[in-house]
């Protein structure tokens, strides 16, 4: 039996001292994920969140780590609810998942977790959490079959034990096992962690207030955004591009119809038919891509729940690159995310006159180095930011990461002990930022050394086109990428690097706003 | 020369304890800051507090201070003007940081400013490799190049900063010599020195906000010592640093990074000492002052040493006590948010204008305000009567508040009391359960200006059965000083796995870590008595990029079995943290330390005899009290502290005031007055 909602009313002071709690275990649970995990992906690029979910599976709280991470978060609770009877959950129980179509992820690498919460032996919340398990190197993207193993929604530790065939079947399908078996310990080791302390809120405020208030939480994020929305002008709002990729080097257009009406607001997407590469979105995906862009740009201290949907309408295509089925393959879809939040506030910026940033550099690049002998196996993903775009009152922010992933960096002392890689420069790309009165962030230079022979998967956008500028600023510089000091043009999703060569990467800057004079 | 004297010189007050070892007489003297030359204040504040015990300057035989001014240096970006060598190809590396952005969802959010232009970052080529060899010996003509270029552009520090210099420091080493004699009277930082440990953008931010407060610290010190000494002080004073301990002037003037988390290090101590002299060696301290709140833990009455935190947007790499700070004090501002939730801070009014009661122009509720509407606070006289307050325009702004939450105005200011107590229990948890320990197993220690005021409430919150009000809440900092020993910490980063094999160079790691610490001994004129170390080894899961601290104590020699010992409690440790610990994955130790202790002759609190359970003597009257537990005002008996003997018992609710902090005792809970005069309230859980 799930908890049916109340509707007893409850004090705003409760709600706020039980969300208060809830947000300190999802945080709780991600520093437990980082710090007893054993992956450089992880551990100390904290590719990975956690959250709360109340039994039906709407988010309560979610730690501030990805927002991409929010897309695995809104469909696995009900993927898993769709499969299994609750009387079939039972304490102690874990799910694990990951595919796109069916298991409520992204993409493969995004491994999900989710641990039941009983109070007096009813099912009443859910621990969840996700990290970004970097495997599946040197994979195909012409379809979903050929980027990693795919796993439903399925038990991997039942009542406290460890399915050992199901776990068996997952690691003999990963590339590093010893190191995917790592994380997912330190993953259960989160969700023990959030079991427990939710166990002593129930304890301490009984479970029909606990509920209440998470209710509370829900139509409270609704009505702040509502709140928010009701400050735009009422209107259509077009904002239109293309889209291109080291994958889909011919530009493809993408747009979006932002309509506002009262407290209400409607995105329409258009794009083409989804691609046979890994660039296509799944619904979760741009869901958590719409809620991300809308958040950040009306009202970035809205508390990260679910209740923030409700005022949102998101239309597109089926069967597109924005809103793809199956068997799209979908392992690149960050970078197509991070420019649909460009469309996004492109379209707001027309609503919201000196509101929005110029676009940022537009993409997540990543570089997935993965060795070529098997008997020697390591990979290593690094992913760079890149310029922000202007802001109406001061400038962009020079090489960070852009909207929808907040990863940090590998230290070169550790990368360097880890992998055979030297870093040759890493510093901020001079000249890479678009101009105006408030100049663009600059992108990042990262020169590699490579020290054994290995593969090279590059991924990113804004290699043939250029973030745009607002109000007559200048656009940023593309991303440039170079082996040898030769510039690769195009961009191949692959190549093979002997030891001693280099590569470049230098990201794009941010667009410039307001033009001089 | 039996006087001792802890100076806590703050924002608003200069805090002075002065304790006579002969007597055992304890004095307190608060006077004004002098913001602009904090060495002005504190010297004649010392001199004001010897004149009211009458004693002079040349029987003080210890001078201990707690100092925000390189705390302050660094908020309001005042150090000195700073540049930085470092490899070539990584100028831009303390700026990128770890290339996170500030504020997931804030597009307009910004990185905290980088310590060091642009332009004053320059390369020199020299490469050190991940295995410690030399890849690129060091330019010597460029360095010298790039020191000239720095010299004229005016730079007042130097920061050095190359890739694995904690592994091998060969070529920072000879840089540092060469930026000594290209330009003389620098102040030189070096990451090898500052915090030789693994991860370089923390390492070189570390090394950069030491130089960058270098000079600011040094002329801070030599004017105090200037004026100490023209009034007569015979001894070395000493200086805290963060890490609780107090180091001398000339070790804080190369290592002014040391003191940046020093203020509320010391009042951790003072709560430590008083929880051991009165069995409660389990604490939780909580220290509420006017914009935060701090909070520690004290297991067996030890403070867990962090090797890292992030100081005002700075990470730094410094021994320091695991405190956290809250933005919830006093002066945290209540308002209804967009989405009608009640939220209180972090926003606070500051001692200026103050809460809506002081009348000096701020229209927002504040926790005080709160207080006040509520009576918990005197609502007529705060400071024992020295200052008048407004009740009615704090209860007029809490009813507008109060009107569009749809509550009652008392349910409001009571609202405003039970999310700033959730803030605060948010940050308990930080550094209890977080940790793996349960609130439920100690006793919270309150104090600071709101401490006492709000403790019960947060009590009851976390569930805990005990709170302690120490006798003087207001000046626990400058208390600490009197009770704190000499401390020193060091460090040596080598990874390691912890099997038996390592033994010889561990072995000779902890002898490299003794000798500088007996170097230290005999430069702080420690005796051999006196001396204490304490050794630490920060280990890991090989692969895992966090490392756990465990504590050995004293390390005689290193054996196969002391390893032995490391492991096993590592296990525990990881076990305690995250909840599992595998006894087959291979261990590595990372980074050795040692804490070298000089213990000091420190104040002692006299017992006093059992006056019996009858207050009376110290009833000030009565005052209506606003209660949830009661539902409205109920008459409350108001005692006064100064008056309070010990034996003596309080049924609650009841408000005990004295000058600088009032201690609330909520209905149903009883406090009593131990024999060292600290009152001590059983929550009834």
């Amino acid at each position: 039996m799930t908890q049916p909602s109340k509707t007893t009313p409850i004090s705003p002071v409760t709600v706020e001292v039980i969300g208060s709690a809830l947000a300190s275990i999802a945080e709780e649970m991600g520093e437990a994920l980082v710090r007893s995990s054993i992956s450089t992906n992880i551990k100390e690029r904290r590719d990975c969140s956690t959250a709360i979910c109340d039994a039906a599976g709407l988010i309560l709280s979610q730690a501030e780590h990805i927002p991409m991470h929010l897309g695995s978060f809104v469909a696995f609770i009900p993927a898993i609810l769709d499969r299994y009877a609750v009387a079939d959950i039972h304490p102690g129980d874990i799910f694990i998942g990951n595919d796109a179509y069916e298991g409520g992820g992204t993409h493969l690498p995004d491994f999900v977790l989710a641990e039941p919460v009983f109070c007096e032996n009813i099912l009443s919340a859910w621990v969840i959490n996700t990290a970004h398990h970097a495997d599946f190197a040197d994979r195909g993207h012409a379809h979903i079959f050929q980027e990693g193993i795919r796993i439903p929604p399925v038990r991997l530790v039942r009542q406290g034990v460890t399915e050992d065939a199901v776990q068996s079947m997952i690691l003999l399908n990963c590339q590093s096992p010893t190191e995917r078996l790592s994380d997912l310990r330190a993953q259960r080791a989160a969700c023990r962690l959030g079991v427990v302390r939710l166990k002593d809120l129930f304890r301490k405020y009984g479970a029909p207030t606990v509920a209440a208030a998470g209710q509370a939480l829900l139509d409270h994020a609704e009505r702040r955004l509502r709140a928010a929305i009701a400050t735009v002008p009422d209107g259509r709002y077009d904002f239109d591009d293309v889209f291109e990729s080291p994958e889909t080097p011919q530009p493809l257009p993408i747009g979006v119809t932002v309509s506002v009406k009262a407290d209400e607001m409607t995105l329409a997407f258009r794009a083409p038919a989804q691609v046979r590469s890994s660039v296509n979105m799944t619904y979760t995906a741009l869901f958590a891509t719409v809620c991300y862009a809308v958040k950040a740009a009306l009202d970035p201290d809205a508390p990260p729940n679910s209740g923030l949907a409700r005022p949102l309408h998101i239309e597109a295509p089926a069967g597109s690159l924005l809103n793809c089925v199956s068997p799209a393959a979908v392992n690149g879809r960050i970078n197509t995310c991070q420019r649909v939040v460009d469309l996004i506030h492109g379209a707001l910026a027309r609503a919201l006159p000196a509101r929005l940033p110029a676009a940022g550099c537009g993409a997540a690049v990543s570089a997935l180095f993965s060795s070529d002998n098997m008997a020697d196996h390591w990979i290593y993903l690094d992913v760079l930011g890149g310029g922000g775009g202007a802001r109406p009152a001061k400038s962009g922010m020079d090489g960070v990461q852009q909207h929808m992933t907040n990863t940090s960096n590998l230290p070169i002392e550790a990368l360097e002990m880890e992998y055979p890689l030297e870093v040759v420069n890493y510093a901020f790309r001079d000249g890479s930022a678009g101009e105006g009165r408030h100049r663009g962030g600059m992108g990042l230079s990262r020169i590699y050394k490579v020290l054994k022979p290995c593969w090279l998967e590059l991924d990113g956008s804004r290699l043939a086109t250029r973030p745009w500028g607002l109000d007559g600023g200048g656009e940023g510089m593309n991303c440039v990428i170079r082996v040898d000091g030769q510039v690769l043009d195009p961009v191949p999703p692959i190549l093979h690097l002997d030891a001693a060569q280099q590569i470049e990467i230098h990201t794009a800057g941010g667009g410039g706003y307001d033009a001089w004079g | 020369m039996s006087w001792r004297i802890g100076v806590d010189s703050g924002g608003t007050f200069c805090d002075i304890c002065l304790y006579d070892q002969e007597g055992g007489q304890l004095a307190i003297w608060k006077v004004s800051s002098t913001p602009d030359d904090p060495s002005r204040g504190i010297a004649a504040g010392v001199s004001e507090g010897l004149e009211t015990v009458g004693a002079a300057m040349s029987q003080v035989g210890f001078l201990g201070h707690g100092t925000t001014v390189g705390t302050n240096a660094l908020i309001q970006h005042k150090g000195a003007r700073t540049g930085l060598i470092t490899t070539r190809g990584f100028r831009d590396l303390i700026e990128i940081g770890r290339q996170r952005r500030p504020s997931l969802y804030d597009l307009n959010a910004d990185k905290t400013p980088v310590l060091v232009d642009r332009d004053l970052r320059l390369e020199v080529s020299e490469r050190v490799r991940s295995d410690g060899s030399v890849a690129v010996p060091l330019n010597e003509a460029e360095l010298r190049e790039a020191v000239r270029a720095l010299r004229d552009a005016g730079v007042a520090a130097i920061a050095i900063g190359f890739l694995y210099a904690f592994l091998n420091p060969e070529n920072e080493r000879r840089a540092r010599e060469i930026v000594e004699q290209t330009f003389p009277g620098v102040f030189i930082s070096a990451s090898y020195v500052v915090a030789p440990e693994f991860r370089e953008y923390e390492r070189f931010s570390t090394t950069v906000v030491n130089a960058y407060l270098g000079p600011v610290m040094e002329n801070y010190i030599n004017r105090l010592e200037t004026r100490l000494q023209e009034q007569g002080l015979k001894v070395a004073p000493g200086i805290t640093q963060s890490n609780g301990g107090v180091i001398s002037f000339e070790a804080a003037r190369t290592l002014p990074v040391r003191t940046v988390l020093s203020g509320p290090s010391t009042g951790v101590v003072a709560a430590q000492k008083i929880g051991m002299t009165i069995g409660e060696p389990n604490l939780i301290t909580f220290d509420m002052g006017g914009t935060s709140s701090d909070v520690a833990l004290l297991k067996e009455g030890k403070c867990r040493l962090m090797g890292e935190a992030n100081v005002h947007g700075y990470p730094i790499k410094a021994p320091m006590l695991d405190i956290h700070t809250v933005g919830a004090g006093g002066g945290s501002l209540a308002f209804r948010d967009a989405g009608g939730l009640l939220k209180v801070g972090p926003q606070s009014c500051g001692a200026d204008p103050g809460p809506v009661c002081y009348d000096k122009g701020n229209k927002t509720p504040s926790t005080t305000d709160a207080n006040v509407v509520l009576h918990t606070l005197n609502p007529e006289f705060l400071l024992g009567g020295r200052m008048k307050i407004n009740h009615d325009g704090a209860y007029s702004q809490i009813a507008l508040l109060a009107e569009t939450l749809g509550l009652d105005v008392m349910e409001a200011a009571q609202g405003i009391i039970s999310v700033v107590t959730a803030n605060m229990a948010r940050a308990v948890r930080v550094i209890s359960v977080q940790k793996g320990h349960d609130p439920r197993d100690y006793a919270l220690m309150a104090f600071g200006g709101a401490g006492p005021l709000h403790a019960a409430r947060l009590a009851l919150e976390l569930e805990m059965k005990r709170v302690i009000i120490p006798l003087t809440p207001g000046v626990m900092c400058a208390l600490g000083l009197l009770l704190t020993d000499l401390r020193a910490d060091f460090s040596v980063t080598r990874i390691l796995p912890a099997q038996d094999d390592s033994v010889a160079v561990i072995a000779e790691l902890v002898g490299s870590l003794r000798r500088q610490a007996d170097a230290w001994f005999l430069a702080e004129n420690v005796e051999e008595g006196a001396r204490s170390l304490t050794f630490t080894a920060d280990m890991r899961y090989a692969g895992q990029n966090y490392e756990l601290p465990v504590a050995i104590g004293e390390l005689d020699g290193v054996t196969a079995e002391t390893i032995g010992h490391f492991v096993t409690a590592f296990r525990q440790v990881h076990t305690e943290q995250y909840g599992f610990a595998s006894t087959t994955d291979p261990i590595q130790f990372v980074t050795f330390r040692v804490q070298a202790g000089g213990r000091i002759e420190s104040a002692n609190f006299p017992a006093h005899d059992d006056a019996g359970p009858d207050a009376g003597t110290a009833l000030l009257g009565t005052r209506e009290i606003w209660f949830p537990e009661t539902g409205g005002f109920t008459a409350c008996p108001v005692y006064d502290r100064s008056r309070l003997r010990a034996g003596n018992v309080l049924h609650g609710p009841a408000v005990v005031e004295q000058m600088d902090a009032t201690t609330v005792i909520l209905p149903g809970m009883t406090a009593h007055v131990e024999p060292h005069l600290n009152i001590i309230i059983e929550t009834g859980l």
